[in-house]
């Protein structure tokens, strides 16, 4: 019995279907799309806002008469807000992702070994992760809150707040009203953040160590600490590197924490650079200042982007 | 129909039917909360104006912020239903947190579309150029209801660009809320008049008595306004009549001073970090001597802690070395609505802006006394001897404790006095430049002078650009 041959028009849809130089594309096409719609377009228009005298009334371009050159930037670097922002943008991210690493490193190795109650405590271990950021730092508001405090109200029992006491007379630490608490407030916030996400890459970079490795090191007698830092940190090293780059993004390009925890205050010694640029831009009105202030990101996180595309592409060499 | 609220994430969306609103279960509880406050007040059963334009078959969405007397916006949606029913109009209400009205019209304006009307509960003047201009339906009120109050007119109105960018239909008024008991044992039963009694006496509560005074320097409104009227008191301004930045004056320095001798003296770290609702809190938590704030502080403190309400009263602006003419207060809120260019029923829009405004007794009396008349006249009992505030039915104890607000239209002044609320005082409003010149002083990051010095710089630079968008007069 013969099979029948394909009809030319079936011939020709395999024909489509099977060719990558086709297929490629089609499939990659929704992704483009998506891509140039809600990233490039608005990254066009925020460029073209930070070069522009545009304000949050009167948003639309109409002509070369709108452009005012670097005028926005030399204003707003200018400003001292500004600047402090800057440097807190900097100094909040890579403090939280110093212990991000350290912290992530330890609950990956806790995780990876057996014991009961392990999924219980994977399950807590990413909550963080899983809650609306908005929602999580509402939460932490409440609890750093000026009057009602859990945490001072456990101090206070415990004797390390009050009258003669550790932290001093007050009835309160007033997290959020004194600066150096307010700024590790946020540190905190961020680490409690993220530490899910690296934790979970790591995870994955620890289950993937060939067991024969291990087992090798373990017939050779080497301990924890020499299979730590001689086995699996090398190993780990690239998705480490994957894993503090997401959080670096993250932590980088964050508003939620520093708006719902301390709009930026006290005395801006929280403000950020996305808070800024939406106290300006937004509720400030100077949408053209806003702009260039969000900007100012850009670099950094085209830097930062280039680095995780080399890693990943050296991941996938080796 | 238009779903503006799948655009918008975040804004609590209440497409609202009449039929659902009569039900039992919004009526309990309406019933229930206004049950909190004791008897409703007088009737004031709102009345159907008839429109001037055929506005039948068309539609009205509005983006409006949540009332802080919660039971109102429950009066309000029952109110603009029927209101809807009479007139043959689709109804959209949409409601999100009043700090998040200038991001969701901003996010409107960039698109082009949305509400018919988004009402704010402060002037928006940095938005002008995105909405239409009001005088006509200002006019029109006035016709009907007599004049607006200068304040609510300054509040919506350029000068520079002869243009109401809003309709005030109302305010609520900012006076100081006092703890009783602690004053009187400092021998000043009706709380402090003057602000040099604020300090002494302020020191002398912290001191013997261990509670606090509240006036924030924080990056959110209160303070604002706190630093703002203590910049009048000492018979500064951040403006002149003619939008010419004044700041750096020797009244001004001495309201920084002031202010850091005050913190120094009874208030804790905390009112660096606060938000708008601390002062609020602190109060009806028993742990404020004084605070500034609307009657909002009072009316939560009376459903949450009623011993301590009992305890609260209400106060005059204080008098400064300016003198009896110079202790004023802002519009705590200045209920604004605007329409933007791209609305689709501007019509409609001013038709029920029209009818708010004749039904504005009820608007007061639902609001439990929050909201007070743009157009005095369409409730002028309200500030008479014998009225609601000499009598509060919503059970002050005693019952006349809200009669210092009789005046409140006399020492209730716009954003921005003596000039116009214009674009520079909103965007100083809200990069906190006042409160920030406040604090830096106060915690000792600069001196006074310096602090000041260094709010000329700034405000200037924010005139200078709202000027150069010929939004702005002055500078010459």
């Amino acid at each position: 019995m013969s099979i029948p041959a394909p009809a030319p028009q079936h011939r020709r849809q395999r024909y489509f279907f099977d060719n990558e130089r086709v297929l490629g594309p089609l499939l990659l096409f929704p992704a483009v799309v998506y891509i140039i719609a809600l990233v490039g377009f608005p990254l066009i228009l925020a460029v073209l806002y930070a070069f522009s005298d545009v304000t949050v009334g009167d948003p639309r371009i109409r002509g070369t008469e709108n452009f005012v050159g670097f005028e926005n930037f030399r204003d707003v670097f200018n400003d001292g807000v500004f600047r402090k922002a800057l440097r807190n943008t900097i100094v909040f991210t890579l403090v939280s992702q110093v212990f991000v690493i350290v912290f992530a490193n330890v609950l990956a190795l806790v995780l990876s070994a057996d014991f009961h109650g392990k999924r219980l405590v994977r399950f807590l271990v990413l909550l963080p992760w899983t809650t609306p950021i908005a929602l999580g730092v509402l939460g932490w508001f409440w609890m750093l809150d000026s009057v009602y405090s859990p945490i001072d109200y456990i101090m206070r029992r415990m004797g390390l707040l009050g009258p003669d006491s550790m932290f001093g007379p007050g009835r309160n630490m007033y997290w959020l009203g004194k600066s150096d608490l307010a700024q590790a407030a946020v540190v905190v916030v961020h680490i409690w953040r993220t530490l899910p996400l690296a934790t979970v890459i790591l995870l994955a970079g620890l289950s993937s160590i060939p067991q024969d490795v291990k087992d090798a090191a373990n017939v050779d007698g080497a301990g924890f600490w020499r299979q730590l830092f001689y086995i699996r940190l090398p190993l780990l090293l690239p998705i480490m590197a994957v894993a503090t780059l997401f959080s670096l993004v993250f932590t980088f390009t964050d508003l939620t924490v520093s708006l719902v925890l301390t709009r930026g205050g006290p005395v801006n010694d929280t403000q950020v650079l996305s808070t800024w640029a939406y106290f300006k831009g937004i509720q400030g009105g100077n949408l053209a200042q806003g702009a260039a202030i969000a900007l100012f990101l850009l670099p950094v996180l085209i830097a930062i982007a280039i680095g995780m595309l080399r890693l990943a592409r050296r991941s996938e060499n080796d | 129909m238009r779903d503006f609220r799948k655009l918008q994430a975040g804004i609590t969306s209440r497409p609202v039917s009449r039929r659902s609103l009569v039900g039992g279960a919004t009526m309990a509880g309406m019933a229930g909360t206004l049950g909190a406050y004791g008897a409703r007040a007088q009737d004031a059963t709102p009345v159907q104006t008839t429109p001037t334009r055929d506005i039948s078959g068309t539609s009205l969405s509005i983006l409006q912020w949540q009332h802080f007397v919660p039971v109102w916006d429950t009066w309000f949606e029952v109110f603009i239903n029927e209101w809807a029913e009479a007139n043959g109009v689709t109804l959209q209400l949409d409601r999100v947190n009043t700090a998040d009205i200038p991001a969701a019209f901003a996010a409107e304006i960039a698109a082009g579309q949305g509400h018919d009307i988004v009402e704010h509960i402060a002037s928006l003047p940095q938005y002008e150029e995105a909405v239409l201009d009001m005088t006509d339906l200002v006019a029109e009120a006035t016709a009907r209801h007599g004049a607006q109050l200068d304040m609510c007119k300054k509040n919506s109105f350029n000068p520079t660009t002869n243009k109401f960018y809003g309709f005030t239909h109302g305010y609520a008024p900012d006076p100081a809320n006092y703890r009783k008991s602690l004053w009187t044992e400092i021998g000043l039963d009706n709380g402090p008049s003057t602000f040099d009694e604020l300090l002494s006496g302020g020191t002398q509560i912290w001191e013997e008595q261990g509670v606090q005074m509240g006036i924030g320097m924080s990056q959110e409104i209160d303070s604002n306004m706190a630093a703002q009227a203590m910049i009048w008191a000492f018979g500064g301004a951040v403006q002149d009549e003619n939008e010419n930045i004044t700041i750096n004056s020797p009244e001004t320095l001495a309201a920084v001073e002031y202010m850091k001798v005050l913190f120094e003296s009874c208030m804790t770290p905390e009112v660096f970090g606060w938000n708008a609702a601390s002062n609020n809190q602190l109060l009806v938590a028993g742990q404020a001597s004084y605070i500034l704030n609307s009657i909002s502080a009072y009316r939560t403190a009376m459903e949450q802690q009623p011993e301590t309400a009992d305890d609260i009263f209400l106060s005059l602006p204080l008098v400064g070395p300016g003198g009896d003419d110079r202790a004023l207060a802002h519009g705590h809120a200045v209920f604004t609505a605007m329409i933007p260019t791209y609305a689709e029923n501007p019509d409609t829009a001013m038709e029920f802006l029209l009818h708010l405004t004749a039904n504005y007794q009820a608007v007061v009396d639902e609001s439990l006394f929050y909201n007070f008349p743009a157009f005095p006249d369409t409730y002028s009992a309200l500030i008479e001897d014998g009225g609601p505030l000499d009598n509060d039915p919503y059970g002050s104890n005693p019952p006349d404790k809200l009669a210092v607000l009789k005046t409140a239209n006399d020492w209730t002044v716009n954003l921005g006095w003596p000039g116009p609320a214009n674009a520079m005082i909103g965007e100083a409003f809200n990069t906190f430049v006042l409160s920030d010149m406040m604090a830096k002083a106060a915690r000792g990051d600069v001196t006074p002078a310096e602090a000041v010095a260094e709010a000329e710089t700034i405000l200037n630079e924010i005139a200078q650009n709202w000027r150069d968008e010929g939004l702005m007069g002055g500078g010459e």
